[in-house]
């Protein structure tokens, strides 16, 4: 499971990454190409500055030849001089510049005015053109052409903008100043589109806080004004702006501006020249960007992509089936084995992590099924006073103070009544007629093996080797007996039972030990029973001492025997298979549990 | 034989006498302060805003006349002694697209009579001092009268046009001199005294400077006026500098 949640965490580590790379990626480049359309709107700055001043030139130039003609330089001289009739006059400098220029709007020519010395308008073509006489002198464009120079400017007059260029007309000989002419251009909405069409950009042009000309939507420019006049400083020093953003509706746009010359530029006049800023690079933006063709062979790397994927897919199926399929299958198939009785317990050992914990679960499980008492069984955890019950107390009563292994007053191993303790007698064992478990006599006994005291634990003995009696503690009869010279089977002394052992002193009894641990002592087979008893012996014997209880006159045949015979009677009053026994301790003292085997 | 005269007429000739000692004591210890405003290079044209060109016919000599000294004067302001012009009504015409005349130097109190005798509109106000003179419109042959209270300068732009530009200057002293073309000037009477001079150019002060008239006798003062870009770059350099 490690391994996979290793690979797990790094696969989302990378797709996190993956993410994170596909929202951030686009921003450089978006503020890049937002860059690079500044860029561009600078050099259509450039470029529209350019125009406009090759525009002012040509106009200069226009209206220089009309200085230099000769009918309207004698008519102005007339006219200044105040001879000749004025509006004959008027008349024809009218006549003459519609011949010189026949059509004014595909020259996109607002008006011709022509001038005498005085500023006094003579005569108009194009708009108002009939009116005329007023003085205009005082406007600069017209007072610098009255003291001989070519010039331009740029009016903002009525919510209108126009540049014009003025000449000054000189008499026939060229010698002095006989008037001046000047020509307004139309500057709107066909300066926008030529704008457009030339630069390839947006165009709005502005005059007095108002867009007076765009080639964008109605509307769309509303915001400019009020945009640009935040950045009048800007202009002032460096007579342009940066490219600014503007957000039309959902869209940003990318605004440069920059002033017209002339007086118009005292009055707010601006011509903008807007570029689309380039998409957004939210998630939307992205998919709504994108284009079949991003997605085809040379573009995409699919490859790249289908092989990242599947090596991501193999190695996360390889550890799943490294560390969970694969040892889910063997704890499987030894379950199956557990089932059909091939093993007794799962080999835990064998699995790792969460398996290995399940695996060892199981065993606890099967132990605790096996060889604990369960609430399935009836007489689980109950004591052999209880299986037995009242009547056919064992010898092992175990739980009660005068149990036979309590130890005490009383004596310890008090054998049952006949009736309720009866076991078969063994052919060579008489069954003691005293109700102190007398020994019963030598030559009918069969005598027991040779019982190893320091096997299983009892330490040396300075007895025979033979012997099975232990010598440092009481025996089981004699110390429930209360019958201290008793002699028990095997021991060393002349008699059957060897030497007397000390009297019995049970230890004080202790509190609070009533919910000592029980120890299981493991159940193998039937054929292992012996094993299982000796083991339940020496569990015994190590659990006395453990509470400083006497184990003198404790031997283990006898103590086997007494096992099988309460086996045996357990067997026949429960019907159960077998019997399982337990040592634990009780008030202090050790004692012994049977619990019947059903299956 | 002796004369008797009459000892009142004898006292007022000796009081007429010490008047006219007392004024030529006087007359000495007052000066004339002259000098030449030298105004920069971009100041001589005519015009307050260009456009892309401007360029010499060729043939004809242009006329130079004008340019920034005709809207040049020269004040000398904390003189001992001064006293404001008295308030007075003086009336611009506007008309032909122009303004006269375009420069005033006068005292509190004093009305200025805008006339339009043209034939277009004009929008005037005091755009750098809005409550001295609000955006109105004064359309041909109406005439517009507005009072200056206030010691200060007063520039009325026309937003239609511009290059109107009328400059009121409410002084609260007489000692004052426009400049000629060749930008000389000459204040007389100008008691002994500490005094600021200060030009004001084209809608603004250009120079300003400490004097003391009583150490100038007949040194003629050289006023050189820099312009914007020159005064901006001086300080960029001095900048720079530290």
């Amino acid at each position: 499971m490690f391994l996979s949640k290793i690979f797990f965490i790094l696969l989302a580590l990378a797709a996190a990454i993956g993410a994170t790379f596909a929202v951030i990626a686009p921003r450089p480049f978006e503020r890049r190409m937002g860059a690079l359309e500044g860029q561009r709107l600078d050099r259509a700055q450039y470029a529209a500055e350019q125009m406009f001043k090759v525009d002012a030139h040509k106009w200069i130039d226009h209206v220089g030849k009309l200085g230099r003609d000769a009918i309207i330089a004698e008519s102005l001289d007339a006219a200044s001089r105040g001879s000749g009739e004025y509006t004959v006059i008027h008349r024809t400098i009218q006549d003459r510049f519609r011949t010189l220029i026949p059509d004014l709007a595909s020259g996109g020519i607002d008006s011709i005015v022509a001038l005498d010395t005085k500023g006094r308008v003579i005569a108009r073509v194009g708009e108002n053109e009939k009116e005329y006489g007023d003085y205009i002198g005082g406007a600069e464009i017209i007072s610098d052409a009255l003291r001989g120079y070519l010039s331009d400017d740029v009016w903002g007059v009525n919510g209108r903008l126009q540049r014009l260029a003025a000449a000054p007309v000189l008499s026939k000989n060229r010698d002095r100043i006989v008037g001046a002419v000047y020509v307004s251009a139309e500057t709107g909405p066909a300066l926008v589109e030529r704008l457009k069409r030339n630069l390839d950009v947006d165009v709005a042009l502005l005059l007095r806080g108002k867009v007076i000309a765009s080639s964008r939507g109605p509307g769309e420019m509303d915001g400019l004004p009020e945009l640009i006049s935040r950045h009048t400083k800007e202009i002032e020093t460096a007579k342009r702006t940066q490219p600014i953003t503007i957000t039309v509706g959902k869209r940003d746009l990318i605004v440069v501006a920059a002033p017209f010359p002339g007086q118009a530029g005292e009055q707010q006049a601006y011509y903008a020249l807007i570029g689309e800023h380039p998409a957004n690079s939210g998630i939307a933006a992205l998919f709504a960007n994108a284009t079949s063709d991003d997605l085809k062979w040379g573009q995409f790397p699919w490859l790249s992509l289908a092989g990242g994927m599947f090596a991501a897919i193999f190695v996360g199926l390889f550890l799943q089936r490294l560390e969970v399929e694969s040892p889910i299958g063997r704890l499987r198939r030894e379950l199956q084995k557990l089932a059909s009785g091939d093993v007794h317990k799962v080999q835990d050992s064998s699995y790792g992590g969460k398996v290995g914990g399940l695996a060892r679960d199981i065993n606890a499980a099967i132990e605790r099924f096996t060889h604990a008492p369960t609430q399935r069984s009836e007489v689980a955890g109950k004591d052999l006073n209880a299986i037995l019950g009242p009547s056919g107390g064992s010898t092992f009563d175990l739980p009660a103070s005068d149990s036979a292994f309590a130890g005490g007053t009383s004596p310890a191993f008090s054998p049952p009544p006949p009736p309720a303790f009866a076991p078969p007698p063994p052919p060579s064992f008489s069954a003691p007629p005293l109700p102190t478990f007398s020994p019963p006599p030598a030559p009918s006994f069969a005598a027991p093996q040779p019982f190893s005291a320091a096997s299983l634990g009892f330490g040396s003995s300075n007895n025979s080797s033979a012997s099975t009696v232990v010598d440092d503690g009481p025996t089981m009869l004699t110390a429930g007996g209360g019958d201290p010279g008793l002699p028990l089977p095997g021991t060393t002394k002349p008699s059957a039972w060897g030497a007397p052992p000390p009297p019995y002193e049970p230890p004080p009894p202790e509190k609070g030990t009533d919910h000592d641990a029980t120890r299981v002592v493991p159940y193998d087979a039937d054929e292992e029973e012996e094993a299982h008893f000796r083991h339940i012996f020496d569990d015994f014997l190590a659990k006395k001492r453990d509470c400083g209880e006497s184990t003198v006159g404790l031997t283990r045949d006898k103590f086997l025997q007494k096992l099988r015979d309460n086996k045996a009677s357990l067997v026949a009053k429960h019907g159960c298979r077998t019997v399982r026994f337990s040592v634990y301790v009780k008030d202090g003292k050790a004692a012994l549990k049977a619990t019947p085997i059903r299956e | 034989m002796k004369t008797l005269r009459n000892p009142v007429s004898r006292v007022s000739s000796l009081l007429v006498a010490a008047a006219i000692s007392l004024a030529h004591v006087a007359a000495a210890h007052a000066g004339t302060v002259r000098g030449t405003v030298k105004m920069p290079d971009a100041s001589r044209s005519t015009r307050l805003y260009h456009g892309y060109w401007r360029l010499e016919n060729g043939n004809v000599p242009v006329q130079t006349a004008g340019g920034a000294k005709a809207e040049t004067v020269v004040v000398l302001e904390n003189v001992k002694g001064a006293h404001a012009p008295s308030a007075r009504t003086i009336t611009i015409e506007l008309g032909g697209l122009d303004a006269r005349p375009r420069l005033l130097i006068t005292g509190p109190g004093s009305v200025i009579e805008l006339k339009n005798t043209g034939k277009v509109r004009h929008e005037l106000s005091t755009p750098d001092k809005p409550t001295a003179m609000q955006l109105e419109t004064l359309s041909p042959g109406q005439t517009r009268r507005q009072r200056f209270d206030a010691l200060g300068e007063y520039v009325i732009r026309d937003s239609e046009y511009p290059h109107i530009m009328i400059c009121v200057l409410v002084v609260g002293t007489t000692y004052f001199s426009a400049v000629d073309d060749k930008g000389s000037f000459s204040i007389a009477n100008v008691p002994d005294s500490t005094a600021t001079l200060k030009v004001w150019a084209r809608g603004k002060w250009v120079a300003e400077q400490q004097l003391d008239t009583a150490t100038l006798g007949k040194e003629e003062l050289t006023i050189k006026v820099v312009s914007q870009r020159d005064r901006e770059k001086a300080e960029q350099e001095a900048k720079a500098a530290e």
